[in-house]
């Protein structure tokens, strides 16, 4: 592999909100605007490449936008496409720009992101983000991801014994993070109030087990990264934040096919033996409905490059993409911050909470601060930015949020039912 | 042997009435502004008190459309559930069985091996399941609907299937058997699942196991049938009745 460093100079964004009015290029150009404001030293004709993400056309009635928007700001005539991928498109995004800067083709790139997620009512948003999913086959029976995303939390819980309690600490944790980024959707709905676990029971159920709290918002924004080489990254930046190792995966479509799910058959053999006595094992015991094995495939590939052997201990911060609370819990298996079972003794021990072993979300995560997915996971890496960089009191006016010193940190992606995703190890050195 | 006809024929309609009502919605005029609203909003990349108020036009534009699709190789399925039938397949290599059928193994030892049909009985059991009070758009009637992944007896995988029952009565591990709905189109959603009698709710249920989970899952649901009420006029005892099958 070649030893080229790659690294995130910096970026920009423009505020989600559940309903925007300006509209999708303006709201990228707003936010390259103000990443514009951290780069004077930048010329913009400098950028080489500019690499897109956005989910859904089904949303704006409009495919192809990434070359509205790309010529919108100026920078068309260079190369430039669109990544996709459900809910990683974003963070496909940047693992592409990624491999195009450490393939050594780039040495500078321009990443945006942005979904304008309203134009549709809210049911038929639903129905348009649920086409993602097998639409002869499971699309056809409630289709609605709330619903395939519920059951596979009902079976982990099932299996492992995790409880709703569990699940409302993660959502009150989030909005409890949330009021501190000015940015967050949460906030600009509901105020700087803190929230208690008496409140998330009061909370609607709206796919048992999951409450509204429980759910990823729905949101219209937008967000860039400019990403480059060493070799542009000392001119550029003050605060690199370098990729130490980024990994990929995938699962089989239908999630109901991972009752014998072959190409994980005998893979992870300790996980399939954590399996409790008093339920049906099915064929492939893991990852099965219960966790995620795109997950467990990425990070093992992702640590190995970092050299990360305790992720618990090593990394400092996270942001994972858990547009359900239970996706989180599954993923701190799945992603061996503790066995499979475990992820309920981590919400427990409040390791995971502001100030704990390894916090996660302090953005507020997809459920509180933001999820205009193909903006979410390049908003997410930002936030990881200021936070390696100490940048949260400057770019939030509030330090609450910031934690000490961090040094390693951990973003993932997640598309479909955990279908397809990805890791980014992002290192302050 | 016989030759592949050049042209495919259709061998049996069911579709022109349906076609002929589509038409009129091709001409309504999908993509043309059908009206619009001029509204005052922030605008601006920051915080709100930085945004500053803008007016912007917003456009009411409609998109309809009418799809053909074939269901390819797995037609067999779709056609059986139309005809009461339940259709699944199984590799002559590894005896996988799938349903969803697949026609090709996906088994990598397997090297894609063409499937078998066989039929499948009319049971199963109830692999996960969510209990949903809010949904599509196109589903918003069935409200509250167990969605459930039921492994139909005999086949390796699971497949997702509406369990026809009070929401608070199902639980992993249900033995189920499938129904045919009267007016079958040729989807899924042509069959369903109801309970086999006489089962107990297991004590470790992790559903029924913490009272507070039913009982908030009741008060939810008084939510929804509020909502039904409004929005189509069901009325709560209209959806009880649905699960005395």
């Amino acid at each position: 592999m070649s030893d080229r460093r790659v690294a995130i100079l910096g970026g920009g964004l423009y505020r989600p909100g559940r309903v925007r009015y300006d509209n999708a290029e303006e709201g990228v150009a707003m936010a390259y605007k103000s990443m514009l404001q951290d780069f004077p030293n930048l010329d913009p004709r400098e950028i080489e490449f500019v690499q897109s993400s956005y989910f859904s056309d089904h949303l704006n009635q409009q495919l192809c936008m990434a070359w509205i928007v790309q010529d919108y700001i100026g920078q068309h005539r260079k190369g430039g496409y669109r990544v996709e991928a459900g809910g990683s498109t974003a963070l496909d995004n940047i693992i592409n720009a990624y491999y195009l800067i450490k393939s050594g083709q780039y040495d500078l790139i321009l990443v945006l992101g942005w979904e304008w997620m309203s134009e549709v009512d809210t049911a038929t948003t639903n129905e348009f983000i649920a086409s993602a999913s097998d639409t002869d086959w499971d699309f056809t029976v409630g289709g609605f991801y709330n619903g395939y995303y519920a059951a596979l939390e009902t079976r982990h819980m099932q299996l492992y014994g995790e409880t709703i309690e569990d699940l409302g600490r993660l959502a009150v944790r989030n909005r409890n993070n949330a009021v501190h980024n000015p940015y967050s959707q949460w906030r600009a709905e509901h105020g700087t109030g803190y929230v208690t676990l008496d409140d998330y029971y009061k909370d609607r159920i709206i796919a048992w087990p999951y409450r509204r709290w429980n759910c990823a918002l729905i949101s219209e924004g937008a967000c860039c990264l400019l990403m480059g080489s060493e070799k542009v990254a000392k001119r550029l930046s003050n605060d690199p934040m370098w990729i130490a190792g980024v990994g990929l995966g995938t699962d089989s479509m239908r999630p109901g096919d991972r009752l014998v799910d072959w190409a994980y058959h005998g893979v992870y053999k300790a996980d399939e033996k954590l399996y409790p006595a008093n339920v049906e094992k099915p064929k492939t015991p893991y990852p099965e409905m219960a966790n995620f094995g795109f997950a467990r495939e990425a990070a093992r590939k992702a640590y190995a490059q970092a050299g990360i052997s305790d992720p618990l201990k090593e990394l400092d911060v996270a942001e994972l993409f858990a547009p359900y609370d239970g996706v989180e819990l599954c993923l701190y298996e799945d992603l061996m911050f503790c066995p499979r079972g475990e992820g309920k003794t981590l919400i427990r021990q409040g390791l995971m909470e502001r100030g704990g072993e390894l916090p996660c979300q302090l953005s507020g995560g997809l459920t509180s601060f933001t999820h205009p997915v193909g903006a979410t996971s390049l908003l997410q890496t930002l936030f990881l930015h200021w936070q390696l960089g100490g940048l949260i009191k400057k770019k939030l006016g509030d330090a609450t949020l910031q934690v000490k010193k961090p040094k390693k940190a951990i973003t993932t992606g997640h598309g479909g039912t955990g279908c397809q995703g990805g890791v980014i190890i992002y290192s302050k050195d | 042997m016989a030759r592949e006809p050049k042209i495919p024929k259709i061998i049996e309609d069911k579709a022109t009435p349906i076609k002929k009502e589509w038409e009129e919605y091709a001409r309504k005029g999908n993509w043309t502004v059908k009206g619009y609203e001029m509204v005052r909003a922030l605008s601006g990349p920051g915080l709100a008190e930085e945004c500053k108020e803008e007016d912007f036009m917003v456009v009411y534009r409609p998109h309809g459309v009418l799809y053909h699709h074939s269901y390819g190789l797995v037609s067999k399925f779709f056609k059986g559930l139309i005809d009461k039938h339940l259709f699944g397949t199984k590799c002559p290599k590894c005896k996988t069985v799938y349903c969803p059928p697949r026609v090709h193994c996906w088994n990598p030892e397997c090297r894609v091996a063409d499937t078998e049909w066989i039929e499948l009985p009319l049971r199963g059991k109830v692999h996960t399941f969510s209990v949903m009070l809010f949904s599509a758009e196109a589903f918003l009637e069935m409200l509250p609907f167990v969605l459930a992944y039921v492994q139909i007896d005999g086949a390796d995988t699971a497949m997702p299937i509406q369990v026809v029952t009070a929401p608070t009565n199902v639980f992993i591990g249900q033995k189920v058997t499938i129904k045919f709905r009267e007016k079958r189109t040729g989807d899924l959603m042509d069959i369903y699942a109801v309970p086999v009698k006489g089962q107990k709710i297991p004590a470790d249920s992790c559903l029924q196991g913490h009272e507070e989970n039913v009982n908030d899952l009741k008060r939810d649901m008084e939510n929804t049938y509020a909502f039904l009420d409004k929005r189509f006029g069901i009325k709560k005892k209209d959806v009880e009745k649905r699960w005395k099958v």
